[in-house]
């Protein structure tokens, strides 16, 4: 199969414009030539190459899952792929041209509207990667402002993005301390937390800016944000998080996308595309990318940032969920959420298995087990059921999600019961 | 005055997508939300809204989008297809191994295809894009010297994401200039080179759109000085079954699935940056990697010397079986593509020469630079020849870039165009040429046929408005 609409009449022609024989001619000059075939299968049709993916797809085992720990079933209305297939947005790229790319760019300016809502921040971005590079380049964004390099990062951070801001501060020239003092720079807590805890911000961030530090908020869980505090009532300074709960789906762990939202005063700052409203030559209104003088096509190695692509359809499929669902349908996935975790984990309690959140949880909690997970999550595995992580001995996080109703949830507390 | 319509001034009924919930949540009342501004709309109006968007958006699939660099190609609808598949989709990344083997075959398989494909001996597909790819081959350099050596060598008419990479990683980053012909500089790379020298980040072909024809000897200059050798592999369109980076002598590359492998652009991402490596800096790939042991497939988490990880999960995996759908597509034919997409560009080139000036003449690799600066005297810059190509139905090139040439146009067709809609493109330039000279007015006011006007930029960065408010709106 093959995209090459040139046919062999087109091809001479062409080469004898070029006045060539052959089309090897045009590669006299290159060094280090390849001189046999590359070592590939034989072209597959189309049919052919769906068989091939159908096959490995079938390898796959997904289940309904219990499980979160970064990555959540969610609901995505059907509405949202086919906004998103339409070739205008899909098959164009970064809107340099802005005469024809006002789609684009529309969509991303109601994006970073709706992402200041969720989080109650002044300005966000156009996307970024992934919560975990997003956290990364907020570390980035703080040491620009207050020139310290120490990192503060609190207890229940999803050990990915850990992971991310150590890789980050190792090559970037970072200390982690477990110490809030005058020489950090910035300090990162997660909120609702990797065991699913919603804490109270505000002596965190308060003693925090006692000490001159930036204050960064990893939203754990997105969608929780229709039901929560959101981070900017308390005052902090930088919000990232992650896009595959808005619609995204699972895609074994993505794209997904980023997001990054801060205080007016950090705008100058901030990583990536910014798309702000200004006005055309014939008095109309219009969307350009803007404060482009942080970037890297402009300032190279003085850019705030080095990301140029980012997730932008990721984003486009975030405004479209977040504008499908509105603020009734956020808020019934949130309490929907809410509700069958907590039922989940009062049935679990009543047949022995202990709560270890001290905090009130949103849909993701930590559960003490009175027998090995390994058998629990076997025995679930065998009904179709994916049990919780495993992140300590007899240390259970488990996550309820709206995809989920009250047969799962019984179906999951009688094969417990049957292990028990 | 016109103003679009935006999502939040619609305000209709509620579409159930997921049932409604009356109950109160029992939260404490200093953690619960007091107010949430979003709309509620109904799924009609959604539609009709990014229907409308839509229109106002020119991708691939509309037609002819030559933007140099970033190899606009035909994006295959069956990639769509085969990615959305129940295996694939639905599927959770924190899933035992046993659940997951289809996945991690087909990304171990696309590894082994990319090496093959660039000559190096291993790959991580975990960076996000190119400029991710860049920043972990940065860390890998960081790893492997420690503190010992201190600058990065980028040629003049590199990517603005090659230094800024570099820099993010604290190298001091050196430039080495473009000579005559097109290439780097070799006498002034020499001078430039010295036991502090790290990495050379090279494009190849480089942003001019010319293969490197010194690319061993540059090569082996930097292999003995102690250096690391990086290709931006942007331009991996023209390569395909041709030359290998691996084979030139680079130690490191990354790919963009988006531009050579077909991924979708998505209107700027999502991308996919794998990191190839030649085998004695394999030790430093982020975690986890993939590892193949009999017949089954599992994850390695904990690799001693690893730069660690550099996001969440395992990349774009999304992207991977795009791309690893495409490969198998062409298969060893893989080198029609850069056959094609080179005598596409040199097409172009040859038949717009006497049209545009041409700085470097001379074969070019799968895109063609000109310059704009001929036009100067007409008062007409290389903004004004790409705001008129709008108007004829056309993506603009790359404009102002590579900055070594003025007035840069740079023109990549891909493999994806047939001849009649390269000469459609050629044609039109020749008629914008004509109309600099005859009517330039025709392209100052460019473009009149398309949604909005020029925009002013000034005024978005003096008065940035980023986002809705309903009160304050830019009047």
């Amino acid at each position: 199969m093959n995209y090459i609409p040139i046919t062999e009449q087109d091809e001479k022609e062409m080469l004898s414009l070029l006045g060539l024989k052959s089309i090897d001619e045009l590669f006299v000059n290159v060094p280090a030539k390849l001189e046999r075939e590359l070592a590939l299968d034989a072209p597959l049709s189309e049919l052919e190459v769906r068989k091939k993916l159908h096959e490995l797809s079938d390898k796959n085992k997904p289940m309904k899952y219990f499980r979160g720990a970064g990555s959540y079933w969610h609901y995505v209305p059907s509405a949202v792929n086919h906004i998103i297939l339409r070739g205008e947005f899909f098959t164009a790229y970064t809107p340099y041209q802005p005469e024809v790319s006002q789609g684009t760019l529309q969509a991303i300016y109601e994006f970073q509207t709706l992402i200041c809502a969720l989080t109650g921040m002044d300005v966000a971005n156009a996307s970024m990667y992934d919560a975990a590079s997003a956290a990364a380049e907020a570390m980035l964004l703080a040491r620009s402002e207050n020139e310290k390099n120490e990192v503060v990062i609190a207890n229940e951070i999803n050990p990915q993005y850990v992971e991310t801001l150590k890789t980050y501060a190792n090559a970037c020239g970072f200390v982690i301390s477990n110490e809030l003092s005058e020489r950090t720079s910035c300090v990162f807590i997660q909120q609702p937390n990797y065991h699913g805890s919603i804490e109270n911000l505000h002596k965190f961030v308060a003693d925090a800016h006692e000490k001159g530090a930036i204050v960064c908020v990893i939203v754990g869980e997105p969608t929780s944000l229709a039901i929560i505090e959101p981070p900017g009532n308390f005052d902090v300074d930088i919000v990232v998080g992650d896009l595959q709960c808005f619609g995204n789906g699972l895609n074994f762990g993505g794209p997904t996308g980023g997001f990054m939202a801060v205080k007016k005063n950090l705008t100058k700052r901030i990583p990536g595309r910014l798309c702000g409203l200004t006005t055309d030559t014939r008095g109309n209104q219009g969307f350009t990318l803007t404060l482009q003088a942080r970037e890297q096509h402009i300032r190279r190695e003085k850019a705030t940032s080095n990301i140029c692509t980012n997730q932008a359809l990721n984003a486009l499929i975030s405004t479209v969920y977040l504008s499908l669902l509105g603020k009734t349908g956020l808020q019934n996935v949130a309490a929907r959420n809410y509700k069958n975790a907590h039922a989940l984990c009062k049935k679990l309690e009543a047949v022995g298995f202990r709560l270890l959140n001290t905090a009130p949880f949103y849909n993701e909690f930590l559960m003490q087990t009175p027998v090995p997970i390994e058998t629990l999550n076997a025995k679930l595995q065998d009904n179709g059921l994916l049990g919780g992580l495993e992140i300590d001995k007899n240390k259970w996080l488990l996550c309820a999600t709206e995809m989920l109703d009250e047969k799962d949830i019984e179906k999951f507390v009688d094969i417990v019961k049957s292990v028990r | 005055m016109t103003t679009p319509k935006l999502i939040f001034e619609y305000n209709t009924k509620n579409t159930e997508h997921v049932p409604n919930e009356n109950a109160e949540v029992d939260l404490p009342n200093d953690l619960k939300r007091k107010e949430l501004s979003i709309p509620d709309v109904n799924e009609v109006d959604v539609i009709r809204h990014f229907t409308e968007l839509s229109k106002k958006n020119y991708g691939v699939d509309n037609g002819f989008y030559p933007l140099g660099s970033c190899t606009m190609k035909y994006n295959p609808k069956i990639n769509e297809d085969v990615a959305r598949f129940h295996g694939f989709a639905n599927l959770h990344p924190q899933s035992p191994l046993l659940n997951v083997q289809g996945s991690l075959q087909l990304m171990y398989e696309l590894e082994q295809m990319l090496c093959e494909i660039t000559g190096m001996d291993v790959f991580s597909l975990q960076p996000s894009a190119g400029a991710h790819g860049e920043l972990t081959a940065c860390m890998i350099t960081r790893k492997h010297f420690g503190a010992k050596r201190n600058k990065v060598i980028i040629p003049d008419s590199a990517h603005g994401t090659n230094p800024a990479s570099a820099a993010m990683c604290g190298f001091e980053i050196v430039e080495v200039k473009t000579n005559s012909s097109g290439g780097v500089d070799l006498d002034e790379l020499r001078s430039k080179v010295d036991s502090n020298t790290a990495l050379l980040m090279l494009t190849n072909p480089s942003t001019l759109g010319l293969f490197e024809e010194n690319i061993v000897e540059i090569n082996k200059i930097m292999h003995d000085a102690g250096a690391l050798t990086y290709c931006d592999g942007a331009n991996m369109n023209a390569m395909l079954g041709i030359t290998r980076p691996g084979d030139q002598g680079f130690d490191m590359m990354h790919l963009n699935l988006h531009k050579t492998f077909s991924t979708p652009h998505g209107g700027g991402g999502p991308g996919s940056g794998p990191v190839g490596v030649k085998k004695f800096l394999e030790k430093y790939l982020p975690v986890p990697r993939i590892v193949k042991k009999d017949d089954s497939y599992a994850l390695e988490f904990n690799i001693q010397e690893s730069i660690g990880r550099v996001r969440s999960f395992f990349g774009n995996f999304g992207m991977h079986v795009r791309a690893y759908t495409y490969i198998k597509s062409y298969g060893k034919m893989l080198k029609r593509v850069s056959q094609i997409a080179v005598l596409n560009a040199n097409y172009i080139m040859r038949s717009l020469e006497n049209h545009y000036q041409l700085p470097y003449n001379k074969t070019c690799a799968h895109e063609c630079v000109f310059s704009g600066g001929s036009f100067a005297k007409y008062g007409i810059h290389t903004m004004d020849i790409a705001k008129r190509l709008l108007d004829y139905g056309f993506h603009a090139p790359t404009i102002y870039f590579p900055l070594i040439v003025k007035e840069a146009i740079m023109i990549e067709p891909t493999e994806t165009e047939g001849k009649a809609m390269l000469d459609a493109f050629i044609n039109t330039m020749k008629k914008i040429a004509e109309e600099a000279e005859k009517n330039p007015d025709l392209l100052h006011n460019a473009p009149v046929s398309t949604p909005v006007g020029r925009l002013d930029g000034v005024r978005a960065a003096r008065q940035p408005n980023l986002r809705y408010e309903p009160v304050c709106r830019i009047c």
